[in-house]
């Protein structure tokens, strides 16, 4: 009974097997096919790089936890990506520190992804190589004398391709063997340099760290590393000092060394009968062709967007009319009462506010996972790298620019990939200024107001002002980025060396796993705002200060009775008059002379307001305050619009002057909360939101201003 | 140390090839080593990059992008 309860207790503990390798090694993948969908995204502590987990169970009843680290060439970084590596390899106390590691390797560059692996081994650490990319190295005819490999290396070696059951048993064995035996003392791969010797020493004898390559990675990290004590930091800086150690000196020296003792014995275990596969090179001729390769990529950006807004139209109709038809539902069966208009107008508006993204969201990432899954999306960078670096940004800022035309919040949360920060700050500043998805209902109703029905070279005016408007956003977007380039002073040492991995046919669980993953942090992130923020308005459009909203409803009454209005007229007119005396009609009321010069009354105040939820409420709220029953007749809404008079004059309110106006308001304003609170998350500031907000909304008001008063 | 066949990648012609002298810059050359690209190893130039960017190369059986400032600073020689 009482050695039962001891082997328990052991079983407790739980042990950290983490994932190792280069990027584009297949690392990802594995990871992918050892946990599927029980893998949790989270972030590194007090960074957002996405760190990946799942409990993994062995054959023993044992259970670990398996961690995916950033891909990364080595144990010296370039990157916030790439730093968690060394900042966690650095720290033995932290929790994430492995116990073992799984280390991926691409079989095909074998002698470049094994220079992380001989680090790693040198810190102490048991070590399983997984060799990756078999069906490549097959079609190659490369092989590799596996035994002969781990005899060198002195690590188990496996080479896995995910399809075979009896390849995970051997895997789950392998990491038990490693996480229940005493390692084998091994002999450190690299030898360091007597000035390195020196250092290392003194580091030990500073800090009391076991390992000699350990102590040297103190020295040349100790001025970043998170986790080191001021002490620790000013003794081994005073080392470093005395010794005149140069870090990136040592690096070179280090790396050249390690290659040159492993470089034989890769040319010893590998052999190769076939020739090089040239389907990549083939494809690459026209895919980074200057100018085919231009074209290709416009072609195909269009085709991603013909996804976002003709297929995922399907799905979004079909969840607005689920969610408009779950309401009537409620209606009918609730008695007529605040609860009731809380769960219609409050949580099941804001909850359809937020489901009805998701299919855009999803076929979108589907469509870029799948363009970085082949190969492509690094293609892409190289072609408009200098293009955007002009701009202040980097190739990579393009994926988040284009994924900016679904929503802006995913689209800034792919912005983690690019190292330099000075780039990643612009590109996430910018991105808000492309025309979002949610943007689009607003265009429609307004554009009738500023162009005529008509036509031009067989395509529709209002589909040229459509485009406009795009191009507004877009250019604003670059000449911003452009200012802020010459403006944001931050010490750049940005880089593009950006491996182009071979072309390769699509592993569908690893796009499928992305989609998964950025839809459920989009719920996560900005869902939950969205909805509280749909409460609160909910809030300030059903109530009003003392007997205001009672008084104003038995007012419409009166006005309905007089004019003999239907009773569907008369609760239209009802809603309108509540809105009016509402705290949402105040607020309106109060922005109304700061709107006024833009040319917009107190109830686009409302509407400006209620914009802040998710843009695209606009409409909603243009349906209510105008009292048409229904919100989803955008055509309606813009007849009723059109009806609208202004009281003292009698002028039509929404004249071009006005409409313009609007729509260059709703390009370039920031109305939207989420995505300023996604901004706060990846800049770690409220600083960055701040301007952020303040800026566009200035550009917006004076954008709107000087059109209105050119045109009014 | 530069003679007359020791020129700069990015002034290569699309598929000339050399072997790496020297970086003239050690950031880059930490970082491109690496990315296991080294003194010795034989670079390949494949083709420049659109509106006046970077440069597409090889070396062994890995293909890279480099922008124009880090394809300027590997030094190259070549057979005569």
């Amino acid at each position: 009974m009482y050695s039962f309860r001891d082997e328990s207790m052991i079983a407790i503990e739980t042990k950290t097997v983490a994932l190792f390798g280069n990027p584009n090694s297949g690392k990802s993948s594995l990871f992918n096919q050892l946990t599927g969908l029980r893998q949790k995204v989270g972030n590194f502590p007090g960074v957002t790089v996405d760190r990946k987990v799942a409990r993994l169970q062995l054959f023993d009843e044992q259970e670990v936890k398996l961690i995916d680290f950033p891909g990364t060439y080595s144990i010296y970084p370039n990157s916030q990506d790439e730093r968690i590596v060394a900042t966690h390899l650095c720290n033995p106390s932290s929790e994430d520190y492995p116990d073992a590691v799984i280390y991926v390797a691409d079989i095909t560059h074998l002698e470049k992804h094994l220079l992380l692996f001989t680090q790693l081994r040198d810190l102490g650490l048991p070590i399983l190589l997984m060799l990756s990319m078999n069906d490549l190295a097959e079609q190659e005819g490369l092989v590799v004398d596996v035994q002969k490999l781990s005899k060198v290396l002195e690590v188990p070696v496996l080479q896995f391709d995910g399809r075979a059951k009896s390849q995970h048993t051997e895997l789950k064995t392998t990491i038990q063997n490693l996480l229940n035996q005493e390692p084998a003392p091994t002999s450190p791969l690299y030898k360091p340099s007597s000035e390195e010797k020196t250092i290392i020493q003194a580091v030990r004898t500073a800090t009391e760290i076991k390992s000699d390559y350990h102590a040297l990675l103190l020295a040349h990290h100790h001025d970043w590393l998170p986790n080191l004590e001021t002490s620790t930091k000013n003794s081994i800086q005073e080392i470093t000092e005395k010794n005149d150690f140069k870090s990136l000196k040592h690096q070179i020296q280090e790396t050249l060394n390690r290659f040159d003792h492993f470089s034989p014995i890769v040319n010893k275990v590998i052999s190769k009968k076939g020739e090089d596969n040239t389907i990549t090179d083939r494809l690459d001729q026209i895919l980074t062709h200057r100018f085919w390769g231009v074209l290709i990529f416009f072609a195909l950006m269009l085709l991603v967007f013909q996804a976002i807004f003709a297929w995922a139209s399907y799905p979004m109709d079909g969840i607005e009319a689920t969610f408009g038809w779950l309401g009537e539902q409620v209606e009918t069966m609730l008695p007529d009462n605040w609860f009731r208009s809380l769960l219609v107008d409050g949580i099941l508006a804001g909850l359809a506010g937020v489901l009805v993204f998701i299919p855009q969201i999803a076929i979108l990432f589907f469509l870029i996972a799948l363009l970085e899954e082949v190969g492509y999306m690094a293609r892409a960078v190289f072609l408009f790298d200098r293009v955007m670096q002009r701009f202040g940004m980097n190739g990579r800022s393009l994926v988040a620019l284009i994924s900016g035309g679904a929503c802006a919040i995913p689209a800034i949360m792919s912005t983690r990939t690019i190292s330099d920060w000075k780039e990643r700050l612009i590109t996430i500043l910018v991105t808000p200024f492309i025309s979002c998805s949610a943007r689009i209902p607003v265009y429609i109703v307004l554009v009738a107001f500023v162009v005529p029905a008509g036509k031009w070279l067989f395509i529709s005016w209002q589909a040229w002002a459509f485009m406009g408007l795009y191009l507004l956003g877009i250019t604003t977007a670059l000449v911003s980025a452009w200012v802020l380039k010459k403006v944001l002073k931050a010490e750049s040492h940005s880089f593009l060396m950006l491996e182009l991995p071979k072309y390769r046919s699509p592993r569908i669980l690893d796009v499928l796993l992305t989609v998964w993953d950025k839809v459920k942090s989009f719920i996560l992130e900005a869902g939950k705002i969205i909805l509280l923020i749909s409460i609160v308005l909910w809030f300030l459009a059903s109530y009003g200060p003392g007997e205001e909203m009672q008084l104003a409803e038995q007012e419409a009454i009166e006005l309905a009775t007089q004019q003999n209005l239907d009773e569907q007229a008369t609760d239209n007119l009802i809603a309108a008059k509540k809105i009016e005396s509402s705290y949402a009609g105040i607020l309106g009321k109060t922005i109304e002379p700061v709107i006024r010069p833009l040319g917009f009354d107190w109830k686009i105040g409302i509407a400006l307001i209620t914009s802040f939820a998710a843009r695209e409420v606009f409409v909603g709220t243009m349906a209510t305050i105008y009292s048409i029953g229904s919100e989803e007749d955008e055509y309606k809404i813009q007849e009723r619009m059109a009806k609208e008079r202004h009281i003292l004059t009698g002028q039509p309110v929404y004249t071009l002057a006005t409409s313009l106006s609007l729509l260059i308001f709703y390009v370039l304003a920031m109305q939207c909360v989420s995505t300023l609170a996604v901004v706060k998350k990846e800049t770690n500031s409220w600083r960055w939101p701040t301007i952020q907000f303040v800026a566009m909304t200035a550009m917006a008001y004076l954008g709107s201003l000087l059109v209105y008063q050119f045109l009014g | 140390m530069k003679t007359a066949n020791h020129r700069a990648l990015f002034d290569f012609k699309p598929k000339e090839k050399g072997t790496i002298v020297a970086f003239t810059d050690d950031r880059i050359a930490c970082k491109m080593m690496m990315m296991g690209v080294r003194p010795g190893a034989t670079l390949e130039f494949v083709r420049r990059a659109p509106f006046r960017g970077g440069c597409y190369i090889k070396a062994g059986n890995a293909a890279f992008a480099l922008r124009r400032k880090e394809a300027e600073c590997i030094l190259l020689e070549t057979k005569v």
